[in-house]
């Protein structure tokens, strides 16, 4: 493996290289109990002096419990850069990068200058924490074997073997400010096999080392310790914690991570002695654990973002695609570790997912970010927290609720007021806009969060405001001017800078947008969708801390029993399954179907027949 | 409307004015983007706006369909329903009515046609389009006219123009009883096909009316026929239209179109090409358009135009990253549309500034050699500046392309 590479990365060193840090509050303190905690990325300073420097130009700050955005062939679905980089919301973006190795060299590599990735993808660093994942996280699809030496990740051209030292070498080009090791996910029916386990763990401790490989000169002349454990590494490396769904595995996983190192590997990663000083947090992907048999691989599985786009559009790129299957050759140059234990094999009946996260968790230092991918409902964030003290999760579904028309609507800690309906039905979590009860709403979008405009009013409401472009939409504080003369058509009031929030954009008005296939329908859902989620993330933080209507009120022990407390309160409210998005779901697919000539005609009939039913019924 | 001619071309007919109406100043001559179902593709409102645009257009035959006059006048009006703080103009739903609907039969009481929704025969009168758009609360709003394609031939023609005229008087005495006057602004569309003599008959009955309507439109025109006859046509309205109303060619998008109206005296203009063209991965550019899914564009990092604006071109947004996303990811879509609109905006904006500080003839000249370079200008586009006393050529032996002579960027070979 390549020379060549480390030389090329060298060219990038000297440019302010971020390091990721993550302290704890100090009242949250057991290991697997709700945490409250700050993510720091920052560059330190040229200078070497004993105290800790950090240069504030282009620090992020991220308090956990929070989310990270992921991306779809590196855009926010949905969103143009203008509204990706003025959404609070968006701080934590992650890149998933098969899709650009359908070139050869992937085209981000071309990009020149500081923070390729940043630049190319138009994210923000002074906002944004961009990181870098070989395989999206979120695609479960049958997939041809890894090898010994290769993941197989997707592209719209096919499958395609993405080496370790191919991974090395667009990690340095890129420079992201976090990456995800490699990682041995069999994307087969589980059960898995002993053997196909034990190979997964084998390969992903291989690929971790691979990453961790030391370069020939360091690239953090002063590698300080800011805060408890220090990443001895020039990259801010994630590791996904391997094993399955056995307990034992991940056991067997961490326990890699953290013996001290000999032999080559020792060699290879000097001057770091045990893989876990290499690592700056741990992550999960829950959708590998949920024990679920992959659907067979068919490009594109975003269909919903390509649809709205398909209908006017009708050779498009997929036509091109062929699927190509690749052979595993078992040849591979990795050394053999001693063999596992027997048990290790995964069993038929799944633990839940705590029982896994924990097993990988229990051996390691609490004072690592804990990341978890796939989660599926806000409950499910809630019992991570409390159970295991996850302390980011991807944001998918908000992303998806979007995607199908569903515009969330929910708050932690819930309002005092709050309880399920009479019936002992519970609320929803969100709304299906596609639903024909919301054609007359003209009000904002959730009932739990306010527009800016309220808050504005005389009368300013005692809600928390969602700031997304749907209910705090801002008034431009500068047009662009196309001819001296264009100044006539802004008054001083266009001009004065001062923030005017228009009011908010109607249900009734994105029930509109969803039925005629405007685009618009989604952009603003998901905006609005990442907002309720990052609010009901402050909310989490909020009473972790001991906070109550912004004033500290406690000490950490209050903090979590209420945090508890809310929880069940929480879980007794709302509806965990989720119908509204099923449901949203199948409205989305038959409006998706819906076009051509008599359709309004179809519509109408099926409206009349409804509301026909909801009579009798009702 | 307060209108006002602020500037006028020494050697064409261009001339810039001030358009006052209830939702604020647009600056003529302009270019609208169409917002056909009260959004413009995958943008906001806000971002419209930020963009710098001041008017845009809604279509009445597709709100009155969808969501429908019940929901707008809850709503408070279409302003309202889609957050739009600027001005709108909406079209009478007659074109909609006949480009959608085989089976629309117009008589002298209105277009007859099949609702979409039940099927049954249905009249929109020109009263009715007029009281819909009420509903929807445009500032300019269009008087329903009789549309006939611009390549028909023969005595319907004529009808149609003639209807047209009847219409509008219908239309004007709605709109006078409406109490909407000080709100809403009437225009006129003047019909006759490529008919010289009906464009002479309608200009002089519709200018007869001139202190009943706001403003004119020309329309039966964007619809195939040959650009030598569209610019004809375009040149005879807009030499007879009164020059304190506004002047709009309705359906006309390409930026040589654009430039050569306004030359002939064109005020306004809509079309959904700019942002329909985006959505296919087209972006337009003063070298002319690019058609990003070119696997030429592939590899290349540089924005889709270094002086542009626009924030996708500000932020820098490689060709690179917009041939990955284009017609794949909506926010390909969003990012190109942003940009053609700004084209669009600039395209007519720099026309504004030209024709205040008297260098039209030469933003002209600059914008065709940019434009269509050494692979020769639309004969077309030649002949019509010359009737106007512009020389796009100045002796130079460039080659000149008969039909429409659009530049476009087919294949990767080009």
């Amino acid at each position: 493996m390549g020379t060549a590479l480390d030389s090329e990365s060298h060219s990038q060193e000297g440019s302010d290289v971020r390091m990721l840090t993550f302290g704890l509050q100090k009242s949250c303190q057991s290991r697997f109990g709700p945490r409250v905690g700050r993510i720091i990325l920052a560059a330190p300073r040229e200078e070497c002096t004993t105290d800790i420097a950090i240069d504030g130009t282009s620090s992020v700050t991220l308090d956990t419990p929070n989310i990270l955005v992921g991306t779809s062939r590196g855009v926010v679905p949905h969103l143009s850069r203008d509204h990706c980089n003025s959404a609070d919301a968006i701080k934590w973006i992650n890149v998933p990068f098969e899709s650009f190795i359908e070139q050869s060299p992937p085209v981000p590599t071309l990009q020149t200058g500081p923070d390729p990735l940043h630049n190319f993808l138009g994210f923000d660093k002074r906002r944004h924490i961009v990181s870098l994942c070989l395989r999206d996280p979120m695609d479960t699809r049958e997939m041809p074997p890894n090898g010994n030496a290769y993941v197989s990740a997707l592209c719209v051209r096919g499958v395609r073997k993405v080496t370790p030292s191919d991974w090395r070498k667009y990690v340095y080009k890129l420079q992201p400010d976090v990456v995800f090791a490699l990682s041995d996910t069999p994307f087969t029916a589980p059960p898995h096999s002993q053997k196909r386990v034990t190979k997964s763990i084998e390969r992903s401790i291989a690929w971790l080392v691979d990453i961790l490989r030391s370069l020939e000169y360091p690239v953090r002349p002063c590698s300080l310790p800011i805060s408890g454990q220090p990443s001895q590494h020039p990259l801010n490396v994630f590791v996904n914690m391997a094993g399955g769904t056995s307990i034992p595995a991940r056991e067997a996983f961490a326990h890699s991570l953290s013996e001290e190192l000999y032999g080559p590997d020792l060699e290879a990663v000097k001057p770091i002695k045990r893989l876990d000083d290499g690592v700056v947090g741990y992550s999960f992907d829950l959708a590998t654990l949920r024990g679920s048999i992959p659907k067979p691989l068919c490009l594109l599985r975003r269909t919903q973002v390509n649809n709205v786009l398909q209908q006017e559009s009708p050779n498009m790129l997929q036509d091109a695609v062929k699927l190509i299957e690749i052979p595993t050759p078992e040849n591979g140059d990795i050394h053999t570790p001693p063999p596992l234990p027997s048990r290790i094999a995964e069993s038929a009946v799944l633990p839940d997912a705590a029982s896994l996260l924990q097993a990988s968790l229990k051996q390691l230092p609490d004072g690592k970010p804990r990341l978890v991918t796939g989660v599926r409902s806000p409950h499910e964030m809630l019992r991570l927290i409390r159970d295991v003290g996850v302390d980011i999760f991807d944001a998918d579904l908000a992303i998806a609720a979007a995607h199908v028309g569903v515009a969330l609507d929910f708050a932690f800690p819930l309002p005092p007021d709050l309880g399920p309906s009479e019936e002992g039905k519970k609320k929803d979590v969100g709304h299906n806009l596609y639903d024909q009860g919301y054609a007359h709403q003209y009000g904002r979008l959730s009932d739990c969060l306010a527009g800016a405009a309220e808050s504005q009013s005389q009368f300013p409401t005692p809600l928390p405001i969602c700031p997304c472009i749907a209910c705090s939409p801002r008034s431009p504080t500068s047009h662009i001017l196309h001819s001296k003369a264009d100044v006539q058509s802004y008054e001083e009031r266009d001009r004065s800078g001062k923030v005017v929030y228009n009011p908010p954009r109607s249900r009734g008005y994105l029930h509109h947008l969803l039925h005629t296939h405007e685009m618009s329908a989604h952009t603003m859902l998901v905006a609005h969708n990442l907002a309720v989620l990052d609010r009901f993330l402050f909310g989490v933080r909020d009473v972790l801390a001991g906070r109550r209507d912004g004033i500290n009120k406690g000490e950490g022990e209050d903090g979590i029993s209420r945090f508890t407390a809310e929880v069940n309160r929480f879980e007794s409210v709302y509806d965990e399954s989720m119908e509204v998005i099923h449901v949203a779901r199948k409205c989305w697919h038959e409006v998706d179907l819906a076009r051509g000539k008599g359709r309004l005609w179809r519509e109408k009939e099926k409206q009349v027949l409804v509301e026909a039913e909801g009579v009798s019924g009702g | 409307m307060q209108f006002e001619v602020i500037a006028t071309c020494n050697t064409t007919r261009a001339r810039v004015c001030r358009m006052k109406l209830t939702h604020g100043v647009t600056m003529l001559p302009t270019f609208m983007p169409v917002a056909t179902q009260a959004a413009i593709k995958g943008l906001t409102p806000e971002q419209v706006e930020s963009l710098g645009i001041t008017l845009i257009l809604n279509n009445t035959y597709h709100l009155n369909l969808r969501p429908g006059i019940k929901i707008l006048d809850e709503a408070g009006g279409a302003h309202n329903f889609q957050g739009w703080n600027r001005n709108l103009l909406t079209d009478s739903g007659g074109f909609q009515l006949v480009s959608l609907s085989k089976f629309t039969k117009i008589t002298e009481e209105g277009a007859l046609f099949s609702s979409p929704f039940t099927g049954e025969p249905t009249m929109l009168t020109p009263e009715e389009s007029i009281s819909i758009q009420h509903s929807i609360g445009a500032d300019i709003i269009m008087q329903l006219d009789d549309v006939v394609s611009s390549l028909t031939v023969g005595p319907r023609v004529a009808e149609a123009m003639e209807r047209s005229v009847r219409w509008l008087d219908r239309c004007i005495e709605q709109h006078e009883r409406s109490g909407q006057r000080d709100r809403q602004n009437l225009f006129a569309i003047v019909q006759g096909g490529l008919d010289a003599e009906l464009r002479d008959r309608c200009l002089q009955a519709m200018i007869a009316r001139k202190d009943h309507v706001a403003g004119y439109a020309i329309g039966g025109l964007s619809g195939g026929e040959e650009k030598d006859v569209f610019w004809r046509i375009i040149k005879q309205c807009a030499e007879q239209l009164p020059a304190d109303r506004p002047r709009y060619a309705m359906g006309v998008g390409f930026a040589e179109d654009l430039l050569v109206c306004v030359a002939l005296g064109v005020d306004m203009a809509d079309c959904v090409f700019p942002t329909r063209t985006a959505r296919f991965g087209v972006a337009l550019t003063f070298k002319g358009p690019l058609n990003l899914r070119l696997r030429k564009h592939a590899e290349s990092i540089e924005p889709i135009d270094e002086n542009c604006p626009c924030p996708t071109c500000s932020s820098r947004t490689s060709r690179a990253m917009l041939h990955h996303i284009v017609t794949i990811e909506t926010a390909g879509a969003h990012a190109v549309t942003q940009h053609n609109l700004v084209f669009q905006a600039q395209v007519i904006g720099r026309a504004r500034d030209a024709i205040m500080e008297g260098r039209f003839p030469d933003y002209l000249r600059t914008f065709f050699e940019n434009y269509f370079g050494d692979h020769g200008y639309p004969e077309w586009c030649v002949d019509a500046l010359r009737s106007v006393g512009v020389d796009l050529l100045e002796g130079r032996d460039l080659p000149l392309i008969p039909g429409s002579g659009a530049k476009w960027e087919y294949s990767d070979v080009a």
